[in-house]
């Protein structure tokens, strides 16, 4: 008999708050932008709550799940819900998938996506970081269809476990920033921020915050997109499980050679930090990183 | 173990692939039997809707994703009991000549095309969500493998090894329905993931309603819904790969160009005021005298696949096909088979007592079928002899159409003068010949149309003779004789006698000038060819 996983049609008013109000807004966003329906990708559990929630705003929704009888109860889900003929199911692993550019049947992704929604079963960055590098392929699948797309990132903050990754990002972040400015009092304000970052006292969070938001800076401005990320969004999900939320524009820049330089500047970027949500309301946390962008 | 040490079990699992893989040889069929599950639900619930004021509307929808084919419908749905009893073979608590599905074996069909079969369902006011899954191809190759070994295991146990049953809370106790996920279908079945495939097919054997886009289906419609008590058409959705989601229909469009349809009520022939069937049929239609009008050819369709597809009738029970289009032809023609393929069109079936087949290819041979078939042979000879009128009324108009453009040719040449002496004998006669040869077509035509239309030309074809007569024709074709010996540079002692037969012939011939000048013409021609 299947898991008892397969009947949870399950949310909290955190994750409700964060799906029908924060990501919805972003959402609705990004429809006026395009001025046409999105095209979705996503790893939505069988309720495809994030697709009921801004369904008006979508055109077409690939989903990729991994187990069998979710799948069935996705396309359940779809029935039930009368937007089946616009779902499109992968099979499979995420990472797998988007790295073999096709899933165990075979089928391949409906490349390029408007809106990608990544609500990680687990964590982010795990040893083998098959997950960034997925999310890595994607961005440069992108890429080859020059479209602009919202990318949102949701995981369990405990389950990420390369401690040591962390730290010598943290230090090559350190050198990047200190790279560019020549200013003995911006790099002193630089050493103090990482610092900050890099106590043990500080809540992992803010570290995950800036290193989740620096690879994807990263990796999108490789990719000619001009990347705007956001204060990650902290929250108590499920079994009170600590999720970490990310929402970030990448809007291609046709022309640039090597790389796109953001706007947002690497400075802004280390200050951005993290929100939370408590009681269905987003409220600055109390943990804030010393700001770097004043200087 | 054997059936030796097992004597109360009385059915072992080679049945199980006797009773899904080879009762299915096209597989498509396969999508009847869940449609037709789907269907008896949304008629049971149809029952009870307006006692929970439930007003959605009656769907079945039939998608594809992968190598998964699914068939969801929001009928009544299935409580944990009878989820149960999806384990058992051939058992229905469905009531034979009541729903479409009653032998318990239709659930199978998935079996024996994919891997897995997974349905889920619940039923209105029930909490919980019922699953169950079989594992088809495993549940295969073991039997397949003991077979070889020779072991033989019963039913039961094989089946209870390879299902699962479980419940899980329902996401609203108000919901009802089902989904069945044929899931894993095989390579050899690839059929069942064709969406254009299951669009015809799905319009060609399932209860949907007429096309928007065929005049007629409104008409049609009223007189099955009038006569054939359990009409009811059902909402079936196809979603096409491109994500589009197509509503099905019958086949018939108007782009086939098909005629006025007609329908024939069978009667019982010991009792008459008892209707068997209700037939409606209709021809291949052409544009005749500005309307659709029945051809006489065999039905044809344009486009790709077989263009006699939907010539002939088609036995509908539940609104579900019952064999294929040949056989009303072998069941109710004993000649004139050709004639059948004229019409397009579907027998309702009334009579609940005619029951099909398992594979739904033909009927039970009973007492009610044979009534049916006796009683239906109405059918055949009613077309038989609508054929004839076709045939009839499609050569009048043929006829009269070809005789207008004869006549209006002579009316041509009568205005440019262009019509000799010597013809004027072949040039009455033809005339007289087409009036003769129309009025015999229209003395068999039925269709006051044509009638209208024939006597026109008849009065065309009286104008024009008349205008022959009295047209003053003037060009000899003949050729004055004086002139054709002077062209011909005959000797003085030739010209005379040419002259001397020609003067002969004259008076000959008298009043009946047509005629000399028919000879006189001919042998002008034959001298001009010999000099």
């Amino acid at each position: 008999m299947p898991a008892q996983r397969d009947s949870v049609f399950h949310s909290n008013p955190n994750k409700d708050f964060v799906r029908s109000e924060y990501d919805y807004a972003h959402v609705e966003r990004w429809y006026q932008l395009r001025g046409q329906r999105l095209n979705y990708l996503g790893l939505p559990a069988p309720e495809m709550l994030d697709i009921i929630a801004w369904e008006k705003f979508l055109s077409r929704f690939t989903t990729i799940e991994r187990e069998e009888n979710q799948q069935h109860l996705m396309f359940l889900q779809a029935n039930v819900r009368d937007v089946e003929h616009r779902l499109y199911s992968l099979y499979g692993q995420f990472d797998e998938i988007l790295i073999k550019g096709r899933d165990s049947l075979g089928r391949r992704p409906e490349w390029p996506y408007d809106v990608v929604n990544l609500d990680f079963f687990g964590g982010f960055i795990y040893q083998d970081l098959s997950r960034p590098k997925a999310v890595k392929k994607m961005i440069s699948n992108q890429v080859d269809f020059r479209r602009s797309f919202l990318l949102i990132i949701t995981y369990h903050l405990r389950d990420c476990d390369v401690i040591g990754a962390k730290a010598s990002f943290l230090d090559d972040l350190r050198q990047s920033l200190k790279n560019s400015t020549r200013e003995a009092a911006t790099r002193k304000e630089i050493d103090r921020a990482m610092d900050w970052y890099s106590d043990s006292a500080t809540p992992d969070s803010q570290r995950q915050t800036l290193l989740v938001n620096s690879f994807l800076r990263d990796t999108g401005e490789a990719e000619h997109f001009d990347v705007l990320c956001r204060p990650a969004v902290l929250y108590s999900g499920t079994g009170n499980a600590s999720m970490i939320h990310f929402v970030t524009d990448f809007t291609f820049r046709p022309g640039t050679a090597h790389k796109t330089s953001s706007k947002q500047s690497l400075f802004e970027l280390v200050d951005l930090g993290t929100r939370e949500v408590k009681d269905a309301k987003l409220i600055k946390s109390t943990a804030k990183p010393p700001r770097l962008s004043g200087n | 173990m054997t059936p030796v040490d097992s004597p109360k079990e009385l059915v072992y699992s080679p049945a199980i692939i006797i009773l899904s893989r080879d009762l299915y040889p096209r597989k498509l069929e396969v999508v009847r039997e869940y449609i037709q599950n789907a269907s008896d639900a949304i008629d049971a619930f149809s029952q009870i809707a307006h006692l929970i004021d439930d007003t959605s509307e009656p769907v079945i929808k039939v998608s594809i994703q992968g190598r998964s084919l699914l068939i969801f419908d929001n009928g009544i749905g299935m409580g944990g009991d009878d989820v149960e009893k999806l384990r058992y073979i051939a058992y229905s608590e469905k009531k034979a000549g009541e729903e479409a599905g009653y032998k318990g074996i239709g659930r199978l069909a998935g079996f024996a095309v994919a891997d897995k079969l997974k349905i889920s369902s619940t039923r209105y006011g029930d909490p919980e969500l019922h699953h169950f899954e079989i594992r088809a191809k495993e549940m295969h190759d073991e039997i397949n493998q003991n077979r070889k070994k020779g072991v033989v295991e019963t039913a039961t146990e094989v089946i209870n090894r390879h299902t699962d049953i479980w419940s899980t809370p329902a996401n609203d106790p108000k919901d009802h329905y089902t989904i069945v996920e044929i899931r894993g279908i095989h390579e050899s079945c690839s059929e069942l993931l064709d969406g254009t495939r299951l669009k015809e097919y799905i319009g060609e054997i399932a209860p949907v309603d007429f096309s928007p886009e065929f005049k007629w289906g409104t008409r049609v419609s009223q007189w099955l819904r009038q006569d054939v008590p359990d009409y009811s058409p059902k909402n079936v959705y196809l979603s096409m790969p491109n994500g589009e989601r197509i509503k099905v229909y019958k086949p018939y469009v108007d782009s086939m160009s098909i005629s006025e349809p007609h329908s024939i009520a069978v009667r019982d022939q010991a009792n008459p005021n008892n209707i068997l069937a209700l037939c409606w049929y209709a021809t291949k239609g052409q544009d005749m005298l500005e309307e659709l009008r029945p051809t006489g050819k065999i039905f044809t369709v344009d486009g790709d696949g077989d263009k006699k597809r939907f010539a002939g009738l088609v036995y509908k029970l539940f609104g579900f096909s019952i064999g294929d289009r040949h056989l009303p032809v072998k069941t109710l023609w004993n000649r004139s088979f050709p004639r059948a393929l004229w019409f397009t069109g579907e027998i309702h079936i009334i009579d609940k007592d005619v029951q099909p087949i398992t594979d739904r290819s033909d009927f039970i041979e009973s007492d009610a079928r044979d009534r049916l078939y006796k009683a239906a042979a109405t059918i055949s000879s009613t077309l038989n002899q609508q054929a004839q009128v076709i045939s009839y009324d499609r050569n009048a108009f043929k006829e009269g159409e070809i005789f207008t453009a004869k006549l209006r040719h002579l009316k041509d040449r009568l205005r440019d003068k262009s019509i000799e002496k010597s013809e004027l004998k072949s040039i009455r006669a033809e005339l007289n010949r087409g009036r003769a040869d129309l009025q015999t077509r229209l003395d068999n035509c039925s269709d006051p149309a044509i009638d209208k239309f024939g006597k026109n030309v008849q009065k065309f074809a009286a104008q024009v003779q008349k205008e022959l007569d009295e047209a003053k024709i003037i060009k000899g074709g003949d050729g004055d004789i004086a002139d054709v010996a002077r062209e011909r540079k005959m000797p003085t002692h030739a010209r005379r006698v040419f002259e001397i037969i020609m003067n002969a012939l004259q008076e000959y011939y008298g009043n009946d000038t047509d005629t000399y000048h028919e000879v006189a013409g001919e042998i002008s021609k034959a001298l001009r060819k010999k000099y």
